[in-house]
């Protein structure tokens, strides 16, 4: 009986997380009022508070360094 | 300490820009290989020879024609940016740039501007069809591959520079490996230098190519030259192809917007200049 139960705990919360991370995934890609990832909004410094005077807003996956460019983007 | 690799460049004029090359630890051979191919699929591409596939399938609008393999993935490419930009990135934008006067390369000179009768494009899935071996440009219709081409000519060189290389098309590039030294490769993106790691980098701007007061980024919600209230957009994005799309789609958005979409779509970002509208 003892066992039993625990399975069927196992099984319910294993169900309960599938279906909450569906949902919270489904209304994410959905729903353009919900939040940005925490990472996205540090890197935006948020967001709005971005300049248009050419500045570089830089995110946590790239690295900024001293050295000398070695190529360049830009408008051609 | 990572092994530091000397790095091999190659610098040339194609696609009616500047093109540089970088590779670690490659012969220069693989480098010259490099430009052939970007030669090759630029005279495919090209909607301004008449002989080049683009141009024959343009032709030819209206009727299903037998695509290369190297026409195809492009025109697929062209359709996932018009879906990954809401419309806003639209390779049916050649009646447009004919209108704007851009009917040759810019170095040959504009032709005169018309913009009587032009109005928003359509959306690009019901002008340009694709099949396995096929592709269909709707009857009266054009489509222009300029404004996604570099970027996913870049992001497909490592496999002639191989893994450790930069492909720098026109300012649209793509970094692979981890350069020279392992920290990534330096690229200098809006006056500062950042080491990319399989990212890509672009820059969309109205203040280049621009003529008698148009110039040649058209928004597709009004068919004429974009004025949004942004000059100039640098990003960069996990490809050479996302940081074309993300680049153009920030500066089509304007300045209230594009802040928060580059902070939701890209790794860095420079929004520049208030427009003169």
């Amino acid at each position: 009986m003892r066992l039993f139960l625990i399975k069927a705990v196992a099984t319910a919360l294993t169900i309960g997380a599938t279906a909450a991370s569906a949902v919270f995934v489904t209304t994410h890609l959905k729903n353009p009022a919900a939040p940005l990832q925490p990472a996205v909004l540090n890197a935006g410094g948020g967001s709005t508070n971005t300049t248009l005077d050419g500045t570089l807003t830089v995110g946590p996956s790239v690295q900024a360094s001293n050295a000398a460019p070695m190529t360049s983007t830009y408008a051609s | 300490m990572p092994p530091e690799f000397t790095v091999e460049s190659h610098h040339f004029e194609a696609l009616g820009t500047s093109c540089s090359l970088f590779a670690a630890g490659q012969s220069r051979a693989r480098l010259v290989e490099g430009e052939f191919w970007v030669r090759r699929v630029g005279a495919r591409l090209t909607r301004f020879a008449v002989d080049s596939e683009l141009s024959r399938l343009n032709a030819c609008a209206g009727h299903w024609m037998e695509i290369s393999d190297e026409l195809r993935p492009v025109l697929k490419f062209a359709l996932t940016a018009y879906e990954a930009s809401g419309g806003l990135v639209n390779a049916a934008v050649l009646p447009s740039m004919l209108a704007i006067g851009y009917t040759r390369p810019l170095a040959d000179g504009p032709a005169i501007a018309a913009l009587d009768g032009i109005g928003a494009l359509p959306p690009l899935p019901d002008v340009l069809e694709v099949s396995h071996d096929k592709a269909r440009v709707a009857s009266g219709s054009g489509v222009d591959l300029g404004g996604v081409a570099k970027g996913w000519m870049a992001d497909r060189l490592h496999e002639f520079l191989g893994p450790n290389s930069v492909a720098n098309l026109g300012g649209d590039l793509m970094a692979i490996g981890p350069g020279p030294r392992g920290e990534g490769w330096p690229v200098g993106v809006a006056g500062t230098t950042l080491m990319l790691r399989d990212q890509g980098a672009a820059t969309s701007s109205v203040r280049r190519r621009r003529w008698g007061g148009v110039h040649h980024l058209i928004d597709p919600r009004t068919g004429l030259p974009a004025r949004t209230g942004l000059e100039e957009v640098s990003v960069v994005a996990a490809s050479g192809f996302d940081a074309e799309v993300i680049a153009k789609t920030a500066l089509l958005l304007g300045p209230e917007i594009a802040p928060i979409y580059c902070a939701a779509h890209a790794m860095a970002w420079s929004l520049g200049g208030a427009h003169d509208s």
